[in-house]
């Protein structure tokens, strides 16, 4: 057998931390006084939130009309945005639950932080479809709730209402999910809490956690199912969310592809934003020791094949345009190339497909600051691609009258702005009072204690179960 | 509803009381219980009126009365329809008026009507509006201040008089007068004075086609232009389609000419030399660009070829003297002309009385006068003589006048010497104004006498002469206005109520020229119901040609000098209707922009020049003044030397205008910088020979480096796709079928594209119709692009005008729209229109991407909307592929009182933020399916029309019961020119077009494709 070149056992948490160094390391953030920087990016954040709720407020209360949309051009920003953020919230899960069940321990370093994102990220995105109506005070209507307006009730045929199933189930999932994965961590920080109103919450939401063997194989067995339950929908939401083009008649949107483009795409991003959320926390916080170059180095591999799979699909479109023989569908895509909105075309596909490839090297890699940046163009780039589906198949469809052109006004732009402000704020305020790695999860992965052991053992283990953590009992606190 | 009902609820005491204490005696018997047709009303409101004259009551019911007291058989919430003459514009077209709670809601064509046959124009149609105007007189004014009728009626009589006995002059200031009573009572009056001249000019003259007459014919007289009896029509500049003279009369006779299917042999050839583009060059079988002043040598040269063949002499045809019109296509035409004499019609829009005369000598050796030009019972509809009003201005400068009446017209605005005009009003003793609404004339005016709108007043009219109409009141006037004819009886100090006038008028002059058939009251009564009588002609001699025009020389102009040309717009015309925001709103049916006028240059000279669209340009020259500061608009087909702008714009009355429309914090205003929506630009119009001339040469264009956007409702106006972005085969779009005339008789199905069999839908029609499947058919050849319809939808469906801002964002509201596509290179293009409306579509994408079911398909094949289920999410608006789908971006402003009095209230007005679209007018469909339910008969096939067609001048809209198999639309449906757009999606539409078949000679042949 030739050399491995990383040692499958060189550890993912370096510093050889002790358990209760991790717990003084991550809940001391929260213990100490927040820092300057974070008081500069809080309230920065809040005022963004701020504006962008002036934005909004401004819309509902005068009308649609404030944003840039024409009689062609129905949906633009906030269908992009929503769908924008929705891919965003895919991460979550995929780490949380698909990379638990096949044993990624590396996982153990973001996964609180990408649930949290994914969690801020489905609200951000949520928000969308609720003030892109016309009438947002109805929004129930779209919900199937009895009522007495007879057989008057939702269209199941709608994407629109397959959406508000898909999404309003995602979030509930990665909210149960995030929240008895942060259990243990709260009976952590309420163990160190002096008595008083902080301690009396945090022991409230920790649910009299005890740290017993029979609560942790309880613990153990619930994380199993609900990462089981939540695998599908990370196929699933975004799956749906492509329906809403993929099942309509307008050329550009009406593709059999949608799905799993859609889905390697919201990983794509997911990924790129929550490699920009960890090395942001990682400097700020000082986490360098638990997320190393060898979380990048993972994770930036998914960007490359995540982003090569988007890249195939937008070579499939054009072939399949360009097959079909179909002269709408071949326009729109000599259009989206080469029309007044090919600038958007062109800053997608270099952001999705070109720059990504910059990670092959490994130079690039182990280069943080490259990795940051590429993980913003990344983002940009998987706006655009919401952006150039919406826009360029909708204003030049199959009627050439009703050709229009589509340009946001500053109300939509600020809307989009203010959902930022909405996702740092949260995100934020999460840094602030939980712990934004999961200290149980990564205690299980210490090399403390281990060097000795042979390899054997670690495939019968259950990891967390079998090492006695006594700190999390309380007894040190 | 039955009869007791009736009793029970709808019979005030005080009326009941009133019954008993007449006769008592019904006159009317006939009628099915609970029901009273419109005859057997106008006939109990003639009784009435007769009781009254006898003595029974204090005064003669000469008013519309309020529905304080419901009159019998009316029902609230029921529609009535009276017969009357719109009154829009000199035209006289029939109007139907719909009449709904007492209020007139809806204007439309009268069938049957001689002139209009059915149809009614954009402009009659908004006249509506024009009623229900906030910004109307509300009552007379004397020296600006608000003052009662009898110290109008006072002073005026006191400085009547003092003139009278002084043997100063009275000047009558009007446009054409078509009213019989109304011109024996300005007789009357102007009689009454030593020196006393009624003058009327028409601000869109045609003032040298009868000067033109008087040389030829002796008689200074418009014929009527019968295009009904016309093989041939050569125009020249005239667009008698959309704007010239009498459009609806014009474009119904030329429909008769273009059936298609059923009188293919009889199909006319319509060719068209002009200058810009007219909606009547857009229609037109052939069409050339010519210079502006080379009309008349082509015509000359035509004239000259025509004579040659005919044998009559002239002169050989110029060698090669011709620049843009080939020597060829004058031979064929002319070899054309003569094989069908009598038969053809030759007509100019010139205003140059020397083009006119070679115009009539031309129908004259063609033998057209009395077949296809009628001068035995000519037209009326423009009686205007420009030199009148020179020689009025003259006497108002030198001071000889001292009373000028000025009725109706607005000169100040538009004619050219208006400033000269306002300012000598000034030094006249009495100047009385009697209009409807302030602008730019009553301001000079001391006395302000407002009048009645059309619908508020008796009226009658003989726009043609034989065709004699009434036009009756509908509502009793909103505001404190009397008419002309009311004013000019208490001047002569005969007062007498108008419908006294005129029917004393009718009795006197009208009856005796019927045959006499009839006593006058039956006759009477029948004109009332009608809306119109035959009667004969006062003259019956026709007058004879007498002398020959000569040929004209090719005007000599620069090549480098534009000319201006001010033209006439579908909607604004002269401007007398600028006040009207649906006409300021809908879209020009050639350049489709809206809410403004801007210059017009070709693709040509655009491109040297190096203009693009919006930008503004300056417009310089001799005697020019001021240089004229305009947008431009790209529009091809117009020659290269001519920059084309619209009259009737920059009215001091489009001031209101300001603030139309949603305001916001991004809205911009729809007026110009000079407060006023567009440029006026009747001071550049010059005189010559005393006729108003609407073109000036020697000017020159530049670009000023400014910008402004127009508010446009198409901004790509072909029907390929750019070029650069075509994909093999995908150059052109499918979505219009045309084909030759030569071409369909020897192949039905020649133009189309359809490979039916490749469009065969993978699923059954899982939701077959049973009961009625509604569908609509527009025949291609049949629409000209009037845009009637347009305005015919949004009256009938109030739909809201959203301002300039909103169209230039591209969220006007229309329902039903005008798709104009040009196909061609350059400036040699072929136009067509295409009415584009929700298409019902029997498997509508809009309907199961609805989370809410807010569009749903009903049982008849109508995809309806439902206004308060509808969230707003626009989705349905995403994937409708005709994108005809409104979306209500704003609250659109209803926050006039007396503007609201128009909407309709079958149809709901719709709130913020929901979708709206064509309904195929379902309150209709309903209403006449509640009708024949209640008479216990079935639904016929044509009881239903649409707004659209209704009104349609052309009848190109067809509408109907696919499911009957005898009806019309399934006979269409049928016909091998049948297609429907898009179909190749499966999404199985109710609307369907018939291919557009041109009548070519054969040298340009219509591209084929597919």
């Amino acid at each position: 057998m030739a050399e491995v070149r990383i040692n499958p056992r060189e550890p993912w948490i370096l510093g050889r931390k002790t358990p209760i160094q991790v717990s003084n390391d991550i809940c001391g953030i929260l213990e100490r006084k927040p820092t300057r920087l974070w008081w500069m990016a809080f309230l920065t954040s809040l005022t963004i939130l701020g504006i962008g709720t002036v934005a909004v407020v401004y819309q509902i209360s005068t009308g649609i009309g404030t944003w840039g949309l024409n009689k062609s051009v129905g949906w633009a920003f906030d269908i992009t945005n929503f769908v924008f953020w929705i891919g965003i919230g895919h991460a979550g899960t995929l780490i949380s639950a698909i990379l638990f069940l096949f044993r990624q321990k590396w996982r153990t370093s973001v996964n609180r932080a990408a649930e949290a994102m994914t969690l801020f990220a489905v609200a951000c995105a949520g928000l969308f479809p609720l003030i892109h109506m016309g009438r947002p005070w109805l929004f129930f209507w779209i919900f199937p709730y009895p009522n007495f307006r007879g057989p008057l009730w939702v269209n199941f045929r709608s994407p629109l209402v397959w959406d508000f199933f898909a999404i309003s189930t995602y979030f509930t999932i990665s909210f149960v999910f995030w929240y008895v994965g942060l259990i243990p961590d709260l009976a952590t920080i309420r163990d160190r809490a002096k008595p008083g109103l902080r301690r009396a919450i945090v022991s409230f939401f920790s649910f009299g956690w005890t740290g017993s063997y029979r609560t942790w194989v309880r613990y153990e067995v619930v994380y199993l199912l609900l990462a089981g339950l939540a695998t599908p929908l990370v196929v699933s939401v975004h799956t749906i969310v492509s329906w809403d083009f993929a099942t309509s008649v307008i050329p550009g949107w009406h593709t059999t592809i949608f799905p799993p483009y859609f889905v390697a795409g919201a990983i794509f991003s997911g990924f790129a934003m929550v490699l920009t959320l960890m090395l942001i926390a990682r400097k700020v916080m000082h986490l360098e020791d638990y997320f190393t170059h060898r979380h990048t180095d993972a994770m930036c591999k998914i960007i490359i094949v995540t982003g090569s799979i988007v890249g195939l699909a937008y070579l499939t479109e054009f072939f399949t345009a360009a097959y079909s023989g179909n002269s709408y569908e071949q326009f729109v895509f000599m259009n989206r190339a080469l029309g007044p909105y090919a600038w958007a075309y062109w800053t997608m596909v270099t952001c999705n497909v070109i720059s990504p490839q910059l990670l092959w090297f490994r130079k690039v890699r182990s280069n943080l600051m490259a990795v940051f940046v590429l993980s913003i163009v990344v983002n940009i780039g998987m706006w655009f691609e919401r952006f150039v589906i919406i826009v360029t198949s909708l204003h030049r469809d199959y009627l050439p009258s009703s050709w229009a052109e589509y340009a946001p006004t500053f109300i939509e732009v600020l809307t989009l702005l203010g959902t930022f402000g909405l996702f740092f704020t949260l995100f934020l305020l999460f840094c602030r009072f939980l712990p934004v790695i999961a200290i149980s999860e990564v205690k299980g992965i210490l090399s403390h204690g281990r060097e000795q052991e042979q390899v054997a053992d670690v495939h019968f283990r259950d990891e967390r179960a079998t090492e006695s953590e006594p700190e999390t009992t309380g007894v040190h606190a | 509803m039955s009869p007791n009902s009736t009793d029970q609820y709808w019979k005030d005491p005080e009326y009941a009381g009133k019954a008993e204490s007449g006769n008592g005696q019904v006159p009317w018997t006939e009628d099915a219980p609970g029901e009273v047709s419109r005859r057997n009303f106008l006939r109990a409101a003639g009784f009435t009126a007769a009781i009254a004259a006898a003595g029974c009551s204090k005064a003669p019911v000469d008013k519309a009365l309020p529905l304080v007291t419901q009159a019998e058989g009316m029902a609230p919430a029921r529609s009535r329809y009276y017969a009357s003459v719109c009154g829009a514009c000199e035209a006289g077209c029939g109007a139907l008026v719909k009449s709904r709670d007492g209020r007139p809601i809806k204007l439309e064509g009268l069938p049957d009507h001689p002139l209009s046959r059915g149809g009614l124009c954009a402009v009659g149609q908004a006249a509506l509006l024009g009623l229900y105007d906030s910004h109307r007189f509300t009552g007379p004014q004397r020296e600006g201040q608000a003052c009662d009728w009898l110290e109008i009626d006072r002073i005026v009589l006191q400085k009547l008089d003092e003139i009278r006995t002084a043997g100063g002059a009275v000047r009558l200031l009007t446009s054409t007068v078509t009213s019989p009573t109304l011109n024996g009572v300005i007789a009357r009056f102007l009689a009454r004075f030593p020196d006393a001249r009624h003058l009327a000019y028409d601000p869109l003259s045609c003032s040298a086609i009868l000067d033109a007459h008087a040389d030829t014919h002796g008689i200074r007289v418009l014929p009527r232009y019968r295009f009904d009896r016309s093989d041939v029509i050569v125009s020249f500049d005239a667009d008698f389609l959309g704007t010239w003279i009498s459009p609806v009369e014009y474009a119904a006779g030329y429909r008769e000419r273009r059936r298609i299917e059923d009188k293919p042999e009889t199909v006319s050839f319509h060719v068209q030399f002009e200058s810009r583009m007219s909606l009547t060059g857009t229609n037109a079988d052939l069409r050339y660009r010519v210079a502006p002043n080379e009309s008349g040598t082509v015509l000359s040269v035509l004239a000259d070829l025509v004579a040659a063949r005919l044998g009559a002499g002239g002169a050989p045809p110029p060698a090669g003297g011709l620049n843009t019109v080939p020597a060829k296509v004058l031979e064929d035409l002319a070899a054309r002309l003569v094989t069908v004499p009598g038969k053809s019609l030759i007509i100019s829009g010139s205003q140059d009385i020397a083009v006119q005369r070679l115009c009539n000598t031309l129908n004259h050796i063609l033998g057209n006068y009395g077949s296809t030009l009628d001068i035995a019972e000519p037209s009326y509809q423009k009686q205007g003589r420009d030199s009148g009003f020179v020689t009025l201005l003259d006497e108002l400068t030198s001071g000889k006048v001292n009373a000028l009446i000025v009725a109706g017209v607005n000169p100040v605005y538009e004619l050219p010497e208006g400033q000269i005009l306002a300012e000598s009003l000034d030094n006249v003793d009495l100047v009385v104004y009697c209009g409807e609404r302030p602008n730019e004339t009553s301001g000079h005016a001391g006395l302000i006498c407002p009048d009645h709108h059309f619908l508020e007043s008796w009226g009658d009219v003989e726009a043609v002469c034989g065709i004699a109409a009434l036009r009756q009141p509908l509502i009793r006037p909103l505001f404190n206005t009397r008419s002309l004819l009311d004013s000019l009886n208490v001047w002569a100090e005969t007062p007498a109520s108008a419908y006294d006038a005129i029917q004393g008028h009718w009795q006197e002059h009208i009856h005796p020229r019927t045959d006499g058939a009839d006593p006058f009251q039956t006759f009477w009564d029948r004109t009332l119901h009608d809306g119109w009588a035959r009667v004969k002609p006062e003259t019956a001699a026709a007058p004879t040609f007498r002398g020959a025009g000569k040929s004209l020389a090719d005007g000599s102009a620069s090549q480098d000098d534009f000319t201006l040309i001010a033209y006439p717009k579908i909607g604004l015309l002269d401007g007398r209707h600028a006040y009207n925001p649906w006409l300021q709103e809908l879209p020009d049916p050639v350049s489709k922009v809206t809410w403004d006028n801007y210059a017009c240059l070709s693709v040509a000279a655009a491109k040297e020049s190096g203009v693009k669209e919006g930008d503004i340009i300056r417009i310089e020259g001799r005697g020019l003044g001021d240089a004229l500061e305009l947008p431009a608009h790209i529009q091809p087909g117009q020659h290269d030397r001519v920059v084309a702008v619209a009259l009737g714009y920059g009215q001091e009355t489009t001031g209101r205008f300001a603030n139309i429309g949603p305001q916001w914090i991004l809205s911009h205003p729809s007026v110009g910088g000079n407060g006023l929506v567009g440029i006026r630009v009747h001071g550049l119009l010059v005189r010559e020979n005393g006729c108003l001339r609407y073109e000036r040469t020697g000017l020159r264009v530049t670009r000023t480096g400014e910008t402004a956007a127009l508010a446009s409702t198409q901004t790509h106006h072909t029907i390929t796709v750019p070029e650069r972005l075509a994909p093999a085969g995908g150059l052109r779009r499918p979505i219009i079928q045309e084909t030759t005339l030569d071409a369909y008789r020897a192949n039905p199905h020649s133009g189309s594209h359809a490979q039916h069999d490749e469009y065969k839908p993978l699923f059954p029609d899982d939701h077959p119709k049973h009961g009625h499947h509604w569908a609509m058919a527009i025949d291609l050849t049949a629409c000209t692009g009037c845009s009637a319809c347009v305005i015919a939808c949004q009256a009938e469906n109030n739909v809201p005008v959203v301002g300039k801002d909103e169209v230039r964002r591209r969220r006007e509201m229309h329902w039903l729209r005008i798709d104009r596509y040009y196909s061609g290179e350059g400036d040699e293009i072929d136009v067509v229109h295409q009415p584009m409306l929700c298409h019902h579509c029997d498997n509508a994408p809009c309907e199961n991407v609805c989370p809410v079911l807010a569009t749903v398909h009903t049982q008849e094949g109508l995809n309806a909307q439902v206004y308060n289920r509808c969230v707003g999410t626009r989705y349905c608006e995403n994937n409708c592929p005709y994108k005809v789908r409104r979306f209500n971006w704003f609250r659109y402003r209803y926050d006039d009182p007396v503007e609201n009095l128009a909407l309709n209230p079958d149809v709901t007005v719709r709130s913020r933020g929901i979708m709206e679209k064509c309904s195929f007018c379902v309150q209709r469909i309903q209403d006449a399916k509640y009708e024949a339910k209640r008479r216990q008969e079935p639904l016929v096939d044509g009881v239903i029309l649409t707004a659209c067609q209704q009104s349609c001048p052309t009848q190109a809209i067809v509408f109907g019961d696919l499911n009957d198999p005898e009806s019309l639309i399934a006979r269409l449906v049928q016909s091998p020119r049948h297609f429907r757009v898009l179909e190749e999606i499966d999404v199985r539409p109710s609307v369907g077009y018939l291919t557009l078949v041109r009548n070519r000679m054969g040298e340009r042949e219509v591209e084929h494709h597919g």
